[in-house]
């Protein structure tokens, strides 16, 4: 108990770091780790029910079009827009859930790595709309009670503020009852399901509630970088997220958050042996898995056999 | 008053081979109905399509004058059956209250939009706990238990649906005798003080021939017989395709 409030300080101290080391470019590293941290969170969310869904990358897309689109094309407020990217996504989930849900496990997986290429050929193909691989420039800055997001501090700033919310809502899930369901419906679901629940309706609130949570950081992404295209939303960032979680610790809320502070700033640290950055990426995640199994979090929190 | 449950020509196939054959018979309330039979005569693919974990191929099943053919298990054990299963099922790296709590909590929220109803849930675990003598053992690992213990426990997780009917799928196997006799108790408590009817498949024939009112017997996917257990006994069909010349009813 006593070692996850070091792991609190720590993430508080780390999350501070920009400002005593300064520079444009640190707050840019720091800005894409609270972006990607409630997305490994949603993913996170899906695999507390038991389900690897390869879906979150496009999500974030539709989040991420949706909500940019919302204020070049209708006008809508910036802010307002990435709420509205975020109920996109979760429209979107709501509608393919029942149908995706029905399948469990290695079939899930791939049914939703097919729907995230299906979404990522359309950002490409449908160029009147989503401008295809050259992608859709000169996007507004974010704003809130009239105050412009100027600069990068901004929407760190702003992106703390999401992750600490999404953090709270997934811990608060966890331990209310719906957290109860979920653990069951994960460990044993015949049995669950004698017991009068309905699996598939719990499994697409999942899911809708992680499309939520990947559609609104998908929005606050669009307007930070200022630029959209297809790739930034491709498989390999629903890999990532994987990663993130394994190496964090997918048993717990705090891992996936400990894993993209981790991942995250990696690549930028091999910069100078950009060579051999896939190696070492790969060789780092094969030593997580090996000596630290259940992740980063293991070594502030007990967690409970099995 | 109708049957509580009426199952109509009921035939479960699996490719070429019929695991269920044209199975017909009904259940009056509060009746403690047997289904007994060698390995692999399909009682348990019937109780799995009795509740709707198997989609029948023919026939169908009234429950409660309702028609619950092709009903999910979910929907099924929501609408007042409960099962317990062949081998132990239950979450055994939880303790024993908090198998009982996901068992009424995953009843109660049934689905995400269920209304929460406040009851007075946590009463009602240790009444259960009591009832089927656990309630010493709240705080103890599930997995941890002895194995008569760890079946008494998926009953009292099947309770916490408030059942009408309760499929138990050999209760008394892998129990010693003082344990075959109180699940014995048990299931007669079952019905006598909780008015629950049961539906169950086992193997031991003196709790079968003790606690049933009627039995119905199957071999290979049909019904051979089904009567009164003095009647079952005598039966010559049923000791060729089942208990054998040389069967004592001890």
């Amino acid at each position: 108990m006593r070692k996850t409030y070091l792991a609190y300080l720590i993430v508080a101290a780390l999350a501070t770091l920009p400002w005593v080391v300064g520079g444009r470019y640190v707050f840019h590293v720091a800005t894409m780790i609270t972006i990607m941290i409630p997305l490994a969170l949603s993913l996170n969310l899906m695999l507390k029910v038991g389900q690897l869904s390869l879906a979150q990358a496009a999500f974030m897309g539709i989040g991420a079009y949706g909500a940019v689109l919302l204020t070049m094309r209708l006008d809508f407020p910036p802010m307002l827009s990435v709420f509205a990217g975020g109920l996109l996504a979760a429209a979107t989930a709501a509608i393919c859930g029942p149908v995706f849900l029905r399948i469990k496990g290695v079939y899930f997986a791939l049914l939703t790595f097919a729907f995230g290429q299906i979404v990522n050929l359309v950002f490409q193909e449908w160029t009147s709309l989503f401008g295809g691989n050259s992608g859709i420039y000169g996007i507004p800055k974010l704003s809130v009670f009239g105050m412009r997001f100027s600069t990068t501090q901004h929407y760190y700033l702003f992106g703390l503020v999401f992750c600490a919310v999404c953090y709270v809502a997934l811990r608060l899930l966890e331990r209310s009852e719906i957290g109860r369901i979920f653990q069951a419906l994960k460990e044993d679901e015949t049995l669950s399901r004698s017991l009068g629940s309905n699996a598939l309706a719990w499994r697409v609130a999942a899911f809708v509630g992680s499309a939520l949570i990947a559609g609104i950081a998908g929005g606050i992404y669009g307007f930070y970088i200022g630029f959209l295209s297809p790739d930034a939303f491709t498989f390999w960032l629903s890999v990532d997220l994987i990663v993130m979680n394994v190496v964090g610790g997918a048993t717990s809320v705090l891992g996936p958050v400990l894993g993209a502070i981790f991942i995250v700033p990696l690549p930028e640290f091999l910069r100078e042996a950009r060579a051999f950055q896939l190696l070492i990426y790969g060789v780092v995640l094969i030593i997580f898995l090996v000596l630290i199994k259940d992740g980063l979090v293991t070594l502030f929190e007990r967690r409970k056999p099995g | 008053m109708k049957n509580l449950l009426d199952v109509r020509g009921l035939s479960k196939r699996f490719g070429g081979l019929t695991a269920v054959s044209d199975i017909s018979f009904s259940m009056k309330r509060g009746e403690i109905f047997g289904i007994i039979g060698p390995n692999g005569a399909g009682k348990t693919t019937l109780f799995n399509v009795i509740a709707g974990q198997h989609k029948a191929s023919a026939g169908g099943v009234t429950f409660d004058e309702r028609d619950i053919s092709g009903y999910s298990s979910d929907a099924i054990a929501r609408l007042g059956i409960g099962r317990t299963f062949q081998a132990v099922t239950v979450f055994k790296s939880e303790t024993v209250a908090e198998n009982l709590r996901r068992a009424n909590v995953l009843r109660r929220r049934h689905n995400p939009l269920a209304v929460r109803s406040a009851a007075a849930s946590e009463d009602r675990f240790r009444a259960v706990a009591s009832f089927i003598g656990l309630g010493d053992h709240l705080d103890g690992v599930a997995g941890d238990l002895a194995y008569g213990l760890q079946k008494l426990l998926g009953v009292g997780m099947a309770m916490l649906i408030e059942p009408k009917l309760l499929l138990m799928d050999e209760p008394a196997a892998g129990l010693n005798p003082s344990e075959k006799r109180e699940a014995g108790t048990l299931i007669r408590r079952l019905r006598d003080e909780l008015g629950i009817s049961i539906l169950l498949i086992e193997h031991d024939m003196p709790l079968v021939m003790d606690v049933c009112d009627r039995i119905l017997v199957m071999s290979q996917g049909a019904k051979v017989a089904l009567d009164t257990p003095s009647e079952i006994k005598r039966d010559s069909r049923v000791i060729d395709a089942y208990l054998g010349d040389d069967y004592d009813f001890a």
